[in-house]
């Protein structure tokens, strides 16, 4: 079971409850919430907020490629995993991609939480850039995507 | 025929809009329109090598979402989208 969106911020916000709503269920045992937010230093800077920019039709066929993987990697009897990406403006603090996963037991679901999170990191087209106190802003350099 | 590039994450910069546009002759290939862009930022932003590293360091996709070989031909009017070094999460 799977949900993906890519969240506008001018539109909207990533909700938690959302989450809740999507993943609980008497067939599994265990869940696990990833939440990443805007941290407010990088590389010595001070930073105050990060534009996100995404390409939201592969960014939701990657979710779905990495979901299809992670079925086949560690044939679970039962999963649900809901991911939310942000796109566009987001403040120091504010939650930028939620990752919520139930399985049947606790090992499995902290595995497939840090599985999704390192997959999106190498192969979902999303680019940050950060904006910094003294009114500067850059693109963080990133890693080639990953195909395969 | 005319090839609009769609620009993401750091390549937006290459433009105030969204996209490039590049009115080619012949068929070409990925690699050749890699070419073209750096000649392009060559043209507009004289000595700025990261612009070109960017390019170096993209790859391509089609308009039906799939990442596109250097060898890929483009033979007809198609947006092509440039996806530079990715860092989401």
């Amino acid at each position: 079971m799977l949900h993906t969106k890519v969240i506008d911020i001018k539109k909207e916000k990533i909700e938690f409850s959302n989450a809740e709503k999507f993943i609980t269920s008497c067939k599994y045992g265990a869940s696990i919430y990833f939440v990443g937010t805007v941290r407010d230093l990088n590389n010595n800077k001070k930073v105050i907020g990060m534009t996100y920019d995404s390409h939201d039709s592969m960014v939701i066929k990657s979710f779905k490629e990495i979901y299809q993987n992670s079925l086949k990697k560690f044939k679970f009897d039962n999963q649900a995993v809901f991911i939310e990406h942000i796109k566009g403006h987001v403040l120091l603090g504010e939650v930028s991609i939620l990752i919520a996963v139930a399985c049947k037991h606790r090992d499995q679901a902290y595995e497939l939480s840090r599985f999704f999170i390192e997959e999106i990191k190498k192969k979902t087209p999303i680019w940050k850039k950060e904006h910094y106190e003294n009114e500067d802003s850059e693109w963080l350099e990133g890693n080639p995507i990953q195909t395969k | 025929m005319k090839i609009k590039l769609e620009l993401f994450g750091a390549s937006r910069d290459f433009s105030n809009k969204d996209f490039l546009e590049f009115d080619i002759k012949e068929k070409i290939e990925i690699k050749d329109l890699r070419k073209k862009i750096i000649n392009y930022l060559d043209k507009n932003f004289k000595e700025n090598d990261n612009f070109k590293k960017i390019v170096e360091n993209s790859v391509f996709c089609s308009e039906d979402n799939n990442i596109i070989e250097d060898n890929y031909k483009i033979v007809k009017n198609q947006k092509i989208g440039i996806i530079p070094p990715i860092g989401g999460g």
